[in-house]
């Protein structure tokens, strides 16, 4: 096969692996450090995918396999373990100021810390102590989708089917990496319509998200 | 020496094979896999947090649930579940997510031969596409020896005729690596060259036996290329995840 003759990781860069297959040799890249994101675990001198998924790359020294899951287990509190929220954790907290929440609340936070083993921590406030639009969500609708959408959603220039959405409707998203997508809007039916049009553009292409979210216009109007 | 199989198959010919993912909207990873009328439905769900009593804390866990198509669980199911879960302990990276438990349902959709590979492809497949982390995916096959030739692949009827021997193996998918001399080699050989689980049924010569397990490999190439192409697939239909 070809791919074992070439020595170099181009060769699977941007195109998909399936666990066991090994993507970089490290004995041919001394004084290198080379930094291994998700998906991506060392055997010896060989760099092996654990998920089946794209082989990305960044420079300088970055790589690791993008896949789509329903559940992303390390970071959030959707995996297996509970994220930790400190009472303190909220703009102008004190001991005596402690904010209550009822079972059920949905909470926009940070991840302060996520590490292997342990319960993640979180927080409501930016880095800098402020509240900066952390904090619990009132109204709208919260459903969940994928975690390939989500970070789809989160990236920048801004996805297609939420500039689509934008220039006619006007609405409130906060996207979380877990897959959790909250929408809020001043009617019912954009709500209803921006959530569809959302969870339809998983699979689809730019420019076919823009014609699907002008047809679901099209039929409300 | 040339067979005649009653659907006109060669020896080593395969049924044709389908398998999609994520068809459960509610399960973490899901797939489906059909070997010709064969048809097994897989679940993942997990990990969840806690393992069982007896279970090492320090590792994963993983539950397997066997669903025949009629009737209740009985013994020949208890067996399969355990066939099962060892087969995928052996390939889980079980250190990554510590005191967790990972349950796997199966659910027989048809029966008509060769069901056990059938389950285990499916359940690979399904491990896939929850994201669970692995070391290569699994390949199972079944083969029928009888003395002196093998027939892979057979259907109710081949397995059920004159009593004969069959044999259950799984293999390591082949791999793509960028490694000159091939994939990672445990003691020398390299790992497609290993089996992770075998079972086998009646008797059977050691001769017969090793020539299963050769005909048996040169077809879980095949089995592994269909893999790949349909992971393949799934990856560009749900274009630039992230």
């Amino acid at each position: 096969m070809e791919q074992k003759q070439s020595n170099s990781p181009a060769s699977f860069i941007d195109s998909t692996v399936v666990p066991g297959d090994v993507v970089l040799d490290l004995s041919s890249m001394t004084n290198q450090t080379v930094k291994l994101g998700g998906g991506l675990r060392q055997d010896c001198d060989a760099i092996s995918a654990m998920k089946a998924g794209t082989l990305r790359f960044s420079k300088p020294n970055k790589y690791w396999v993008e896949s789509s899951q329903k559940r992303n287990f390390l970071i959030d509190v959707k995996g297996p373990a509970v994220g930790f929220l400190p009472v303190l954790a909220f703009e102008g907290g004190t001991r005596r100021n402690i904010p209550k929440f009822e079972v059920g609340t949905l909470l926009y936070l940070r991840v302060v810390k996520a590490n292997f083993g342990m319960n993640p921590e979180l927080s409501c406030t930016d880095a800098g102590g402020k509240a900066a639009e952390f904090g619990p969500l009132k109204d709208g609708y919260m459903f969940e989708t994928s975690t390939g959408l989500s970070r789809k959603l989160l990236s920048s220039p801004t996805c297609p089917v939420l500039e689509a959405l934008g220039k006619k409707l006007s609405f409130e998203i906060a996207v979380g990496l877990n897959g959790r997508v909250w929408v809020n809007a001043a009617s019912p039916d954009t709500i209803v319509v921006v959530a569809n049009a959302i969870m339809n553009s998983e699979s689809l292409s730019g420019a076919q998200q823009i014609i699907m979210v002008e047809h679901l216009l099209k039929s409300i109007q | 020496m040339e067979v005649d199989r009653e659907d006109g198959r060669t020896q080593n010919q395969l049924r044709p094979l389908a398998c999609s993912r994520n068809i459960l909207h509610r399960a973490h990873g899901s797939a489906s896999w059909s070997q010709g009328d064969t048809k097994v439905l897989a679940a993942v769900y997990g990990p969840k947090a806690g393992t069982k009593k007896n279970e090492n804390p320090e590792k994963a866990c993983i539950e397997v649930i066997w669903k025949p198509k009629t009737g209740q669980t009985g013994k020949q199911e208890k067996e399969y579940e355990m066939i099962l879960k060892r087969t995928l302990l052996s390939i889980c990276i079980l250190t990554v997510n510590p005191n967790t438990t990972t349950s796997i349902i199966i659910q027989v959709v048809n029966d008509d031969g060769a069901l056990l590979p059938s389950a285990i492809n499916a359940a690979c497949l399904a491990l896939v596409d929850a994201g669970i982390p692995m070391k290569h995916l699994a390949i199972a096959i079944c083969c029928v020896a009888k003395s002196g030739y093998v027939i892979l692949d057979p259907t109710k009827l081949e397995e059920q005729q004159k009593m004969k021997a069959f044999a259950y193996l799984v293999f390591p998918n082949s791999v793509h690596s960028v490694l000159p001399e091939g994939s990672l080699s445990v003691q020398g050989e390299p790992i497609e060259h290993g089996i992770i689980t075998s079972v086998t049924h009646g008797t059977m010569s050691v001769d017969d036996y090793f020539y299963c397990l050769d005909r048996g490999r040169a077809a879980s190439v095949k089995l592994s290329d269909f893999l790949r192409r349909s992971l393949q697939q799934h990856s560009t239909d749900s274009s630039k995840a992230g």
